[in-house]
């Protein structure tokens, strides 16, 4: 939530966002967050978080066009605050698709070409998460790959999609 | 004495009893028996209420019920998708009449760990994080924690760290119902305890003092409860990640 607020002070292009919450907590501290008074007399006092503002996002969609105009399906989790809150935005896609699929149901279309930077065509991308409405968490490659012993990250990096033709 | 109650069931079913008609309840990251409860209560209570979690779920009805609380399994079924923004947001307006919030320890004033294990700047043990606790914990209505090891180290007379603290009404364990009432600023006070054990076993069992005054055994587990929690987990694959 705290992260939220950062990203979206970056987003907003304003050097802090008030957040809820957070009294009592020892993350003030630590993070050194301040709070400040209700400048309209409410007596209140709010928490503000200064600007997170990532280098690089990097979000999986379900479809994107030449233009990087991508499309995500389902839920979006983090997608919409991340992908405006980033200097620079990747995309990787399941599928290509003609830019008119996309102008069907604009939508749809969680990311415009305009903030995009640079795509890769990668079925499967996701793994081992999920990909609504394609394919589900693979729980068995995850299980395997927080095994603490040698060899587990190139088994697993040797699994993925992206080295086995994307099946 | 046989009360029927195992480990979990004691867990997912008190979580679930604490849903109230009407109310809009949530449920987070790495909340599988809270995700349970929810899904519980809709299968075994008549009352309505609105389910809404961390994937972005509204009211789901998912056909198989996934292994983690944030797959978008559980999404599915549903009407509407909610974002984590929108969520949060709801939450911090005084939306969300009841959180599920995680903890590694809670003490007798209600408030939570989440964070870390030592000292923040040299841990012993680095904690996965709140995941939102600092702001859901003072601005839900109210907040349900629960912990599946009901020892001095997780229910605590002092935290390593606050992560979280505000409204933290009840907490369960596979033992015990505690309950606090935030606008008093009460501590945990002994609601009801699991027949299996003695109130003598959970004083020694928990790290801070309580009162115990106003304690009942809890009720039995209902036919209903049983039937729904089966259905749930018909193959019991999460009550088996359950240890008392």
């Amino acid at each position: 939530m705290t992260l939220v607020a950062g990203l979206r002070a970056a987003a907003y292009g304003i050097p802090f966002q008030p957040v809820a919450g957070v009294h009592g907590s020892d993350l003030a501290r630590v993070n050194n967050w301040r709070k400040i008074a209700d400048p309209y007399g409410s007596g209140k006092e709010v928490y503000v978080i200064p600007p997170i503002r990532p280098d690089v996002a990097v979000i999986h969609a379900n479809e994107i066009d030449e233009q990087g105009n991508a499309r995500v399906l389902g839920s979006p989790f983090w997608d919409h605050p991340l992908t405006r809150a980033a200097k620079r935005v990747l995309v990787t896609a399941e599928r290509l698709v003609p830019t008119e699929a996309l102008a069907a149901q604009p939508e749809l279309t969680l990311v415009p070409g305009f903030m995009v930077e640079a795509a890769a065509i990668v079925p499967r991308g996701a793994w081992p998460g999920s990909m609504h409405p394609l394919y589900e968490v693979d729980y068995a490659a995850v299980e395997s790959y927080m095994r603490d012993e040698p060899g587990v990250l190139e088994a697993h990096l040797a699994a993925a999609p992206e080295h086995n033709g994307g099946s | 004495m046989n009360s029927g109650w195992t480990p979990f069931s004691y867990l997912v079913v008190n979580l679930a009893r604490q849903i109230r008609a009407g109310e809009i309840a949530f449920s987070g990251v790495n909340s599988t028996l809270p995700m349970l409860a929810c899904l519980l209560a809709k299968r075994a209570y008549d009352f309505h209420f609105t389910y809404v979690n961390v994937a972005g779920g509204v009211e789901p009805v998912p056909q198989k019920i996934p292994h983690s609380s944030s797959d978008p399994a559980i999404v599915a079924g549903g009407p509407a998708i909610f974002a984590n923004e929108d969520f949060y947001d709801l939450c911090a307006r005084g939306g969300l009449d009841l959180v599920f919030l995680g903890c590694a320890q809670v003490d007798g004033e209600g408030r939570t760990n989440v964070s870390v294990i030592g000292d923040w700047h040299n841990p012993k043990v680095r904690l996965p994080g709140g995941g939102g606790a600092a702001v859901m914990m003072p601005t839900a209505r109210r907040v349900a924690t629960w912990r599946t090891e009901h020892s001095p180290r997780t229910l605590v007379e002092r935290l390593d760290f606050v992560t979280a603290s505000g409204n933290l009404t009840t907490l369960v364990t596979p033992i015990a119902v505690f309950q606090r009432e935030p606008a008093r600023g009460s501590r945990l006070a002994l609601e009801s305890w699991n027949p299996q054990v003695t109130i003598d076993d959970l004083v020694k069992r928990t790290g801070f003092k309580f009162d115990a005054g106003a304690a009942q055994p809890t009720a039995p587990i209902t036919a209903r409860e049983r039937k729904a929690l089966a259905s749930l987990d018909p193959l019991g694959e999460f009550a088996a990640e359950v240890h008392a």
